[in-house]
């Protein structure tokens, strides 16, 4: 009946007048933010949990999703927060991670936190699969995800998404990486990267790569090591929010 | 679009979440919203896929997609408050009367709602161009109010494949009423050209609410919430939104 799937629905928690923005990965839904939502809600903070186009409804509607409609779902998402604060931080998970920044390069936006975020193509066959994806796609619709790379199999057996990618989507994600590395000397405010060595999908040099590059000189990088690409579910969970919470506080001059 | 943002107005405990019109934004509710916040209600103005952006976007859109704007709305909405009263304008006013039979919400305000598809000669054209044109022009504004167009964020065309999604989304309305049973006020004018009031009077009679009412307002034409009756509307809608909202407590 209902469009969204259950469990998988955008979340608000009200608090101060410190907002946090949350963005879920390529083909995830808002649960995978949940948690650090209610986290950063219990430490006071007000938290939007959005939810990008075509994500947590049926898999199909992927097939007519354009970046362009990611970004506009997230400045629907900074909108409606900044209706409730004075200031955003904004934070993302994988593909989140990379609207995050370019978010942040876009809007006003007090400090980023980019969780398990791809700066390069993670498959280098996508940027040959990008020339021919208008034609590929019409034949070759979705192709499997990798091997799993959980550590807390409970949360894992929680964990909801889609179970296949896009082929399309490769396509999307491809032009989504590039648009970000062109803004990231926009980027100009602190930035708090957090990546697991751990992580099958994105090898270390993701996190190295894109700390270079970033132009401000507040940044950090935040290790985990046992933990897959979700970090924000898996089991240093705790060890996610305490970082992202501490650097909320930090950046937005909140009273511990 | 600029000034076609989404927008969001914390307040009291009952939530308004407010749904625009077909190819048109947010911007067309906001106006009310701001009533609505001064009168003590959280209001939060969602923007449905594809509208605000380019129209080339309303190319893709289907009229679930809209349905799932408006649902995330409502679980936003919910976050701050107890009790949630959507209140929709034309296509918002059809996806607002599906959310009621499908969410458990406290309240309906329906303004412009449109029963069938409207039978205005520029929209029968566009079911025959169909598959020969993409987009075909909107007519001049037709305001009471010549303010009202100033302020106006739309898109200046109709997208052709828009259409069947929006008769879509009327033929999934109609079959949602008669399980709607949530206290329901539609709200129409008389002199609305574009969707006239007759579809008012076809809605309410298939609502399955016990507790509906119909309010016809005057010197406007189908944006009630922007055009000369527009402080009317707010005023009705803000004594709905209280009473049940004070009910459902």
């Amino acid at each position: 009946m209902n469009e969204i799937m259950v469990g998988g629905e955008p979340f608000f928690f009200p608090g101060d007048r410190t907002g946090c923005l949350l963005i879920h990965g390529f083909t995830g839904t808002p649960k995978e933010m949940r948690w650090l939502g209610e986290h950063l809600a219990a430490d006071g903070r007000t938290v939007l949990g959005l939810r990008l186009f075509a994500h947590a409804t049926h898999p199909e509607d992927m097939l007519r999703a354009r970046g362009g409609d990611w970004l506009a779902s997230v400045e629907d998402g900074y909108h409606l927060l900044r209706g409730a604060c004075d200031r955003v931080v904004v934070m993302g998970l994988s593909m989140g991670g990379i609207l995050s920044l370019m978010l942040a390069a876009r809007l006003p936006v007090v400090g980023v936190v980019a969780m398990s975020t791809p700066f390069y193509p993670p498959d280098s066959r996508m940027r040959l699969l990008r020339r021919v994806a208008p034609l590929l796609t019409l034949v070759w619709r979705w192709t499997p995800k990798g091997p799993p790379d959980w550590h807390d199999l409970q949360a894992a057996g929680s964990h909801l998404e889609y179970p296949m990618h896009p082929v399309r989507g490769g396509a999307l994600l491809y032009d989504v990486i590039v648009e970000m590395q062109k803004m990231l000397p926009a980027v100009n405010v602190p930035v708090l990267i957090i990546h697991s060595r751990g992580d099958l999908t994105l090898p270390e040099d993701h996190a190295t790569q894109l700390y270079e590059r970033l132009p401000g000189s507040d940044k950090q990088i935040l290790w985990v090591e046992n933990s897959g690409h979700v970090v924000t579910r898996d089991a240093e969970r705790d060890k996610v929010f305490a970082a992202a919470g501490a650097f909320v506080r930090r950046v937005a001059g909140v009273g511990a | 679009m600029q000034g076609g943002e989404p927008f969001s107005f914390p307040g009291g405990r009952v939530g308004c979440l407010l749904v625009h019109g077909f190819t048109a934004s947010p911007q067309e509710l906001r106006g009310l919203g701001e009533h609505l916040a001064a009168q003590g209600f959280t209001a939060l103005g969602i923007r449905l896929f594809g509208h605000a952006t380019d129209i080339h976007d309303m190319l893709r859109a289907r009229w679930t997609d809209w349905l799932a704007s408006a649902e995330d709305g409502v679980h936003l909405l919910r976050g701050s408050t107890d009790h949630v009263v959507v209140m929709g304008l034309s296509l918002g006013a059809a996806l607002s009367l599906i959310l009621a039979a499908r969410f458990p919400i406290s309240g309906v305000v329906a303004m412009s709602t449109p029963y069938r598809i409207p039978t205005d000669p520029r929209i029968r054209l566009l079911r025959l161009l169909r598959p020969f044109v993409r987009f075909i022009p909107k007519g001049p504004p037709d305001y009471f109010d010549p303010e009202a167009a100033n302020s106006r964020r739309a898109y200046t065309a109709y997208p052709v494949p828009g259409l069947q999604q929006v008769e879509q989304a009327l033929a999934a309305m109609r079959a949602c009423l008669p399980q709607v049973t949530v206290p329901v006020l539609l709200i129409h004018s008389k002199e609305d050209t574009f969707v006239p009031p007759q579809n008012m009077e076809a809605v309410y009679e298939r609502l399955g609410s016990s507790d509906k009412a119909a309010l016809l307002v005057e010197n406007s034409n189908h944006l009630i919430t922007l055009d000369s009756a527009r402080q009317q509307v707010f005023a009705a809608a803000t004594a709905f939104a209280r009473r049940v909202g004070a009910q459902a407590k």
